[in-house]
């Protein structure tokens, strides 16, 4: 299987999803991005940046400096409760779209 | 919420989030490698795979950034920085662009400041948009007897009156139901007062009890006036403005329970009002108020005396609460007339949240013109700096087409250009703000004098705003159309030098702000010659009499409970001690002062012809000997002519040559009020007005007029100032409660009767030269650009055999199209905006062909004198200066 990038829109979510399973850092939300999709997914790291700024900016999530595993100082994101209703949201809507898909493609000619 | 939070912390705390960024970025790459060693790479490796994995840093910083919401800031300071590098590139352009605009925006952020004092601030009181003002009007207002207050004719032509009589407005109070607070005040008066044996004149009010509860003011020291002080038998009290307390008071705690004098009776401070505080008339501060008890007419139903303010209750409709007021206004009428015998008043609730509308009604027309001229001082500042952007934005024509031929986007370029025309309209703005300050209320000063005023003239944060705006306004005005022009470039004619296109829209549009300019500039010019001349004209007006070396004052000892007899034997007395004192050549007085402004209006019936109306003054002895009016036939009044005495009138010129024309009038009997023997002509004067001719007069003996106050007149042998002391020492000795006041040479009197033409002459001619000095400055500003830019071609010209006279002419050609555009426009509009200002002319018309001829010859000549130094330069211009040329 040839690895791909995300379709537009999902790394927020699957940032969102990495996040709520506990606080991360940078790092580590890629390490575990990569651990839930099955490495299925492919993106370059810096990419993953812009998109925390952006959930950062619009309140989804927040950020606190700590310390690594290696005793590092390194950034830490956690959900909010803004982040966590999004996340909600969101997950519903890809659901609901994933679902549909589906459905759509699952048809026979003799079904229509 | 969380955006701006995070914005904000961006622009407030950049350094921290960049730093955090890359740690954060360093962070993570460091964990890679040290991951991709695990897995069995070498150190060097690791971190070069790492690097290549994450993609460039520098990019997503960026992005990042952008995430942020910092990427436009980042480009608007960047823009910011660059203009200013360009502007301080070229700093006698910027200093230059920014005093024009200061004067601009400061003129017209001043005249704002004023305006939104005078015209739109809202009455310092609680919950000021309830409260109304009782206003009536009458065809046939019979059912009073006797008025006193204030009214306005409204557009309609309607006598609109505000007074209603004690009695009336009682019963308006028990009855009404659409008030939650109805209060009763007096005028605002002059009152004797006396403090520690010292007398003077002060503004005070006569207020019911409730009037302060109905304004929700709290005392600053002591207490308000409440509704017992206004019970019979209460001994008297007052309420001192924060003013007077503190400069006649001395801001002492001691204050409070004084006794002062008012008009000679005691009453004791209770109270001082806090600072600012001046009541409901924007036009006048009083310095005390006072219970309104006790007063004859107060008892008196046909005495329409007092003004009424009340507060609305919440939802009451404006119509049901003015015809219920209505309604009960005719049912307080009846009760002390019979009904069918009068027309009862139509009743008008005016919105009073602004106070009193006479400083507005008076200030309105003059505000309203000068708004108009520093708006019109404003755009001819836009054009010119238009015209100078312009210049400059052709200067950098190679600079943009090379930016354009890059890749520059032509809406970021404009911006560009627009930031730069921001900085600058925000530098100007700033200095003009700081113009306005500086100028504080003197504009209202200017109209008003030195009289105490209810409003402060002073920056907030509407005026800011305004000025604000005008800056955006100004920016875009000039900066826009120089942008658009810079940037719609033909790229490749651009870096050759020239584009012809370009180039001609750009000629026009330079002639378009130069016609613009001239208009605009030639109203103003014509508006300062038409005041000028109106002051001119004024001041050549024949008086009749000599003004210099008068001292005149006035006493009104009425205030103080003289009448009758003892009355007229006050002034008198202090007129015979006047004239005895060294240095005065003769003393006497009359009614009114000369060109005071007011008149006692009368008219005089002979039988067998129409009453004529007249002018009445009433006069001491040697009244005409002092002022220097001349008599031409018969006597002068004399100390004999007394209440008890044959009634005897002198009369005027006119007022002979009406009613007998040539033949004599001495010792005929007319009647005014009743008869009188004329015994005396005096020449034709002005009395209450500048403006107005000489009308037929009456001068009458005042001892046989009861009269109120005086105004005393002295005829000095020195300079009249230097008399005061001793009148004051004169006053004191026959009365110390009665105090002079309105001391005044004759000249400032008169001063005061031209003070608006004063304003006008000068304002305006400040304005025009101002707006002359532009406009040259713009026609010499296109002009030498224009010869810069054809420098090769006048090098060919005149290679070619054409003389040096042919090419000035030549460029002198150039701005005379739009020179002449701009003086048939500017006639025309002034010749529409005179009909707004002609009541303010006097001795001329707006349409005065000497005046308008003057103007436009002055502006013309204003403007060849602007382009004959470009013009000289070009003529100057030989072959080889062009070769050189670029």
């Amino acid at each position: 299987m040839t690895k791909r990038g995300p379709l537009p829109g999902t790394l927020d979510l699957l940032i969102l999803k990495a996040v709520s399973l506990g606080p991360q850092h940078g790092y580590g939300v890629l390490l575990r991005v990569e651990q839930i999709t099955g490495q299925a997914l492919d993106i370059e790291q810096g990419a993953l940046y812009p998109a925390l700024y952006r959930l950062e900016h619009e309140g989804a999530i927040e950020s606190e400096w700590g310390t690594s595993d290696n005793n590092r100082k390194a950034k830490f994101y956690r959900l909010t409760a803004l982040g966590r209703r999004r996340l909600k949201q969101e997950t519903a809507g890809w659901e609901s779209y994933t679902a549909a898909m589906a459905a759509a493609l699952r048809v026979r000619p003799e079904e229509v | 919420m969380a955006r701006w939070r995070s914005f904000f912390r961006g622009l407030l705390e950049r350094g921290q989030v960049e730093r955090e960024m890359s740690q954060e970025m360093e962070f993570h790459l460091q964990a890679r490698a040290e991951d991709l060693i695990r897995r069995g790479m070498t150190l060097p490796e690791a971190l070069r795979q790492a690097r290549i994995e994450f993609g460039g840093v520098e990019r997503y910083k960026e992005e990042g950034r952008e995430s942020r919401g910092l990427r436009l800031v980042d480009e608007v300071r960047a823009d910011l920085r660059y203009a200013w590098r360009q502007l301080a590139k070229a700093p006698s352009f910027t200093l230059l662009a920014v005093a024009i605009l200061a004067i601009g925006i400061g003129a017209n952020t001043a005249v704002f400041s004023t305006v939104n004092a005078v015209m739109l601030a809202v009455l310092p009181v609680h919950d000021p948009g309830r409260l109304r003002h009782l206003e009536w009007s009458a065809k046939k207002d019979d059912f009073r007897k006797s008025y006193n207050g204030g009214g306005w004719v409204n557009s309609a032509g309607e006598h609109i009156r505000w007074s209603v009589s004690y009695p009336v407005f009682q019963y308006l109070r028990t009855h009404t139901t659409v008030f939650s607070e109805l209060s009763t005040f007096g005028n605002s008066s002059q009152m004797n007062v006396t403090i520690q044996g010292h007398a003077e004149l002060r503004q005070g009010l006569m207020v019911s009890g409730d009037f302060f509860r109905m304004l929700g003011t709290a005392a600053y020291r002591g207490r308000i006036l409440s509704v017992e002080d206004a019970q019979p038998g209460v001994s008297p009290v007052a309420v001192l403005s924060y003013g007077f307390w503190e400069h006649r008071l001395g801001a002492g705690a001691e204050a409070l329970g004084q006794t002062i004098l008012v008009n000679g009776a005691p009453a004791s401070i209770v109270g001082v009002l806090p600072k600012g505080w001046c009541g409901i008339d924007p036009g006048a501060c009083p310095d005390l108020f006072l219970p309104l008890a006790n007063m004859d007419a107060m008892r008196n139903p046909e005495s329409w005396y007092y003004e009424v303010m009340g507060r609305l209750k919440p939802g009451v409709a404006e119509e049901r609460a003015r015809a219920e007021t209505e309604a009960l206004i005719d049912r307080a009428i009846a009760t002390y007339r019979a009904a069918g015998s009068y027309e009862a008043p139509r009743i008008g609730l005016e919105p009073a949240a602004k106070g009193l509308n006479g400083l507005r009604s008076q200030l309105t027309d003059p505000l309203t013109v000068m708004s108009w001229a520093v708006g019109a001082i404003l755009l001819i500042a836009c054009a010119n700096i238009a015209g100078l952007l312009g210049a400059r934005s052709a200067a950098r024509q190679r600079e943009i087409g090379t930016r354009l031929a890059l890749g520059a986007g032509r809406g970021r370029l404009i911006r560009q250009l627009l930031v730069e025309s921001l900085l600058l309209a925000a530098l100007g703005t700033l200095a003009g703000i700081a113009l306005a300050y500086a100028t504080g209320d003197s504009i209202v000063r200017l109209f008003l004098g030195d009289r105490t005023l209810g409003i402060s003239v002073a920056m907030n944060l509407r005026v800011l705003g305004v000025s604000a705006g005008l800056c955006f306004m100004t920016a875009i005005l000039f900066g826009l159309l120089p942008a658009l022009q810079a940037t719609r470039l033909d790229t490749a004619a651009a870096m050759k030098g020239s584009g012809p296109a370009a180039e001609r829209s750009r000629l026009v549009t330079a002639k378009g702000f130069i016609a613009l300019q001239v208009a605009i500039t030639l109203m103003l010019v014509l508006g300062s010659a038409v005041f000028l001349r109106t002051l001119i004209n004024l001041y050549a007006e024949p008086l009749g009499f000599r003004p210099e070396n008068l001292l005149t004052f006035q006493l009104n000892p009425t205030l103080n409970g003289y009448k009758d007899q003892r009355l007229l034997n006050f002034h008198e007395d202090v007129v015979r001690r006047l004239g005895a004192i060294p240095g005065v050549r003769s003393a006497s007085m009359s009614r009114w002062g000369i060109l005071s402004g007011s008149a006692t209006r009368d008219s005089v019936n002979l039988p067998g012809q129409k009453p004529v109306p007249v002018m009445t003054h009433y006069v001491a002895p040697r009244f005409f000997e002092t002022v220097g009016f001349s008599l031409l036939a018969g006597r002068d009044v004399e100390w004999s002519d007394r209440e008890k005495s044959e009634p005897v009138l002198v009369i005027n010129q006119a007022l002979a040559q009406q009613l007998f024309g040539s033949e004599s009038p001495l010792g005929r009997v007319v009647e005014v009020g009743g008869k009188c023997t004329i015994v005396g002509v005096a020449a034709n004067t002005k009395f209450d007005s500048l403006r107005r001719a000489a009308p037929p007069t009456v001068y009458v003996p005042f001892r046989q007029e009861r009269e109120h106050s005086m105004t005393y007149v002295l005829r000095s042998a020195m300079e009249p100032k230097a008399l005061v002391p001793a009148v004051r020492r004169v006053v004191e000795s026959v009365d110390p409660n009665v105090p002079p006041y309105e001391v005044r040479t004759q000249t400032e009197r008169i001063g005061e009767d031209v003070r608006k033409d004063r304003v006008f002459a000068l304002l305006f001619t400040a304005f025009g030269s101002m707006a002359l000095i532009l406009a040259s400055l713009g026609i010499y500003g296109t002009l030498a650009y224009q010869v810069a830019r054809r420098t090769p071609e006048i090098g060919v010209r005149v290679a070619l055999g054409a003389s040096r006279g042919a090419v000035a002419a030549m460029m002198m050609r150039e701005e005379a199209a739009p020179v002449a555009v701009g003086l048939l426009v500017g006639i025309g509009g002034a010749l529409e905006a005179g009909k707004f200002v002609e009541s303010m002319m006097f001795g001329l018309k707006p349409t005065d062909p000497v005046t308008v001829v003057g103007a436009a010859g002055a502006l013309l000549l204003s403007a060849v004198a602007a382009g004959w130094l470009p013009a000289r330069r070009a003529a100057s211009i030989t072959p080889m200066q062009a070769l050189r040329y670029d």
